[in-house]
């Protein structure tokens, strides 16, 4: 684990960039209730109006104020990523590297479900959950995180397997150290960059979800969300409106997206050096 | 012929023989051996009744016990049937009197010889101790310490006494002269008892039949010479030995932990014993017999710290360590020896409990282990082969030496933290905030290798298994660390199991080799038996393979 993290990021390009945007959209969802002019649920003017100096994107056919809703909807977009990223990126190392170090009929077990519900199509599943219990975005977090531990718990087994076979966790077993104390001061700290590429690739997938989520209208219907925002605004796409409704959004949610990718690709090689030197397009 | 019964003498407070227990059969030789201040010479002279202390107990001698004579009837023994060669020359002989007149002087005294038997008998002895003819009538002053030796053996030898009590003999002679003298000791009359006080192992193991080992004016250990001398069973009577500078023995010198105290109760050894109990502080051990032997320790002498019976470890179909059948000691050194591949390392692993045995099992002290708790792991450490890789590159020192604590849950923080500092200092590593912040990459190889034995010792255990400890160190840093652990041994009695392909450091640093081959063990004995005289073809080979400085060819290992 001698790859530095920081300097992969630092030293692409497109890493840069990815973090650039990444902290962009972090300080927009931070900043929302400072930089949002109105509240974002409540009518403020006459419907569906043109971008003008009090509203910059105008407002939705409710009355509402595009702009702040956009603002508002990073916060939401941004806190189901993270959460998501956190949860799963924790119970993959929980299972992942518990796997490893317990072994035998736990590990022959826990192995096999990671592999069905990798196998499981995990959008449908959860468009179908979701269409019938309508989860709040703190049920949603959970269920995504559910969903989303598998692959990462996979790679943090491997890398367990060979960290616990090194000399020091030889030595730490022969001074009567427990599985626990050996996971938590050997195997975990050596997995430090593998947690934080998994946990990007799970905010990512989670954005991308919650939008996609909302989007179909199988969400929390009361939280600003970009993807409820771009199914409202197609609605509309008859009239001129998609031009400041739709597409900021669109863009916004993309950015993100990209950022994460951006990053997430370039501490790639983390997990797999053999990318390395390979440029992205 | 000769029987003591809890002798003992005190001059003042000083007691100086604590209940002494000893038979001796007429014609035998007995050694009574120990470090100076023990009481071999106040035993001798309080059968001469010499002595000026106070004296209880019962000496007999052919049925009479010496202490209830009164001191006319003592003086018709004296010099007559009982005879004593003094160890200091110099004070003993009258410096007015020349070599003969002195010599005659038993036999005049006693009126047994006229006074032309007398100088004939006393010339013959004379001459039979190689003393020149020509400085007969020499004064003391005027001779050597050893012609004074000579005199003085000829002199108890005078009246053919029955028992002949010898203080440090051959102490004041050379050793070319020693191995004459001592052979004219042999020789002499066989129905003389002798009792031979001597600190020298090598006059006890020429001349005498059996050896009683003194301690702090009590017996420790009693039995054959050979047999006590090649595989001593009492803490001391190892100990010494491996003080003893000799051509027999192929493992370094080793001291004593700290001096000889008189303590007031208990065993008197056990302020410098390694293997000491609660009960050795409080209650004298008895002299019992013990296999062939009389030991005096709560414990039956050295204890088997650990062994292995029947273990076997397969990987597959192939049995790394095949019914391995080993014991280690207290306070011993066993190395166990052969080529990469051998399963050294597998059979340590194994009695670690980091791979579970196929079959057989290891027993720490007679109790099987089982489930290795943390309990197991406080007495029996490991250093592993590489310190590069058993050390984790995210500790620093000090928090690598102090995981085995933190761990095991001892004591608080700070105790924790000056336990490894002291261990730190133990193996001679700087103890500056400076170092302690190191990490294992900016060590050197000895420097993490003392680490990595500091990390084994902190929890003081009683077994240091030891892989290969030095495989890639340069031989100076390599003499410091078998230093090192040689020490430690001397000072805690730690046990060690030394693995090692390098049969010539092993030879310096175990009591015993252990030599293995595709997992089984397949020979085993004391160091300096298997070095002289191996037996099986393999151990040959290992050894003729061995660094040597004199120039031959490189010979092949045959399998």
């Amino acid at each position: 684990m001698h790859i530095d993290l920081k300097k992969e990021i630092k030293e692409s390009g497109p890493g840069k960039t990815g973090l650039f945007i990444l902290l962009l959209m972090v300080a927009m969802a931070l900043l929302a209730p400072v930089i949002a002019p109105y509240n974002p649920y409540q009518q403020s003017t006459a419907s569906l109006l043109p971008p003008s100096l009090s509203h910059w994107l105008g407002t939705n056919h409710v009355g509402q104020d595009i702009w702040s809703r956009l603002v508002f909807g990073a916060r939401t977009s941004l806190l189901v990523g993270f959460g998501v990223g956190i949860l799963s990126t924790l119970l993959g190392t929980i299972f992942g590297v518990s796997a490893a170090l317990v072994g035998g009929f736990y590990e022959k077990v826990l192995m096999r479900i990671v592999d069905a519900f990798i196998v499981i199509p995990m959008v449908i599943v959860v468009i179908l959950i979701s269409a019938y219990i309508r989860p709040s975005i703190l049920t949603l977090i959970l269920l995504l995180s559910l969903l989303s531990w598998q692959g990462g718990a996979r790679i943090m087994r491997a890398q367990a397997l060979s960290l616990k076979e090194r000399g020091n966790v030889t030595a730490a077993k022969s001074f009567g150290a427990s599985r626990f104390y050996i996971a938590w001061r050997h195997v975990v700290p050596d997995l430090g960059p593998i947690l934080l590429v998994d946990f990007i690739y799970g905010v990512r997938r989670a954005v991308f979800m919650e939008a996609g989520l909302a989007f179909l209208g199988i969400s929390d219907p009361t939280v600003v969300s970009w993807g409820m925002m771009m199914r409202d605004a197609l609605s509309f796409s008859y009239l001129n409106v998609w031009q400041w409704w739709l597409v900021p959004t669109g863009v916004a949610l993309s950015l993100t997206i990209i950022g994460l990718t951006f990053v997430g690709h370039a501490a790639e090689p983390v997990i797999e050096p053999r990318l390395r030197g390979v440029e992205i397009a | 012929m000769l029987e003591i019964k809890d002798l003992r003498v005190s001059y003042g407070q000083d007691v100086v023989l604590n209940g002494i227990d000893l038979e001796l059969e007429s014609g035998e030789t007995l050694a009574i051996v120990g470090e100076s201040g023990t009481g071999k010479t106040t035993l001798g002279l309080s059968i001469m009744r010499l002595v000026e202390g106070t004296v209880r107990g019962s000496i007999r001698f052919n049925g009479k016990d010496l202490l209830l004579l009164t001191d006319s009837e003592m003086q018709q023994i004296r010099w007559s049937q009982i005879a004593m060669a003094f160890q200091n020359a110099n004070n003993v002989l009258n410096p007015v009197y020349t070599v003969l007149d002195q010599t005659m002087e038993p036999m005049i005294e006693h009126g047994l010889k006229s006074r032309g038997e007398a100088r004939d008998r006393a010339a013959e002895l004379l001459r039979y101790f190689g003393f020149p003819q020509n400085r007969f009538s020499a004064y003391p002053h005027q001779l050597s310490g050893g012609e004074q030796q000579r005199v003085l053996l000829a002199m108890a030898l005078t009246n053919d006494p029955e028992l002949l009590i010898l203080d440090e003999p051959l102490s004041s002679l050379d050793a070319a002269t020693r191995a004459g003298v001592g052979n004219l000791l042999k020789e002499i009359d066989k129905h003389c008892t002798k009792l031979v006080a001597t600190h020298d192992l090598d006059t006890a193991s020429k001349l005498a039949d059996r050896m009683a080992v003194l301690y702090g004016g009590k017996i420790i250990e009693l039995g054959p010479t050979q047999e006590v001398l090649s595989r001593p069973r009492h803490p001391y009577t190892r100990a010494l030995i491996r003080a003893y500078p000799n051509m027999t023995m192929v493992k370094d010198l080793q001291g004593i932990k700290g001096r000889m105290t008189r303590p007031a109760s208990g065993c008197p050894f056990h302020s410098r014993c390694t293997q000491a109990i609660d009960i050795c502080q409080t209650k004298t051990p008895q002299l019992v017999w013990n296999e062939g032997r009389q030991i005096a320790c709560h414990r039956g002498g050295i204890i088997t710290l650990l062994s292995t019976r029947n273990l076997t470890k397969s990987f597959g179909s192939l049995k790394a360590v095949d019914s391995v059948n080993l014991h280690i000691e207290a306070g011993e050194t066993l190395a166990l020896v052969g080529q990469t591949g051998s399963g050294k390392t597998t059979l340590a692993k194994t009695i670690m409990g980091l791979h579970q045995p196929n079959e057989g099992g290891v027993y720490l002290e007679d109790a099987k282990v089982d489930n290795r708790g943390k309990d197991f792991y406080k007495r029996v450490q490991m250093v592993f082969q590489n310190p590069g890789e058993s050390l984790s590159h995210r500790l620093s020192v000090m928090e690598a030496v102090m995981e085995p604590l933190d761990i095991q849950g001892v004591g608080t923080k700070e105790e924790r933290e000056n336990k490894a500092i002291q261990v730190l200092g133990e193996v001679e590593l700087p103890q500056t905030g400076d170092f302690l912040n190191k990490y294992p990459h900016h060590l050197s190889g000895g420097e993490m290798q003392r680490v990595a034995i500091a990390r084994a010792l902190v929890l003081d255990p009683a077994l240091l298994i030891a892989d290969e400890p030095t495989a890639f160190l340069d031989a100076s840093v390599q003499a410091k660390i078998l230093k090192l652990l040689l020490n430690l041994q001397e000072q805690r009695g730690l046990s060690m199991l030394y693995i090692t392909h390098d049969v010539a450091a092993a030879r310096k640093v175990s009591d015993r080799i252990a030599v293995m081959l595709d997992g089984k063990i397949i020979e085993e004995g004391l160091s300096n038996e298997i070095i002289a005289a191996p037996k099986q073809s393999y151990t040959k080979s290992l050894l003729s393979a061995a660094s040597a400085l004199h120039p031959t060819e490189y010979s092949s290992i045959e399998q």
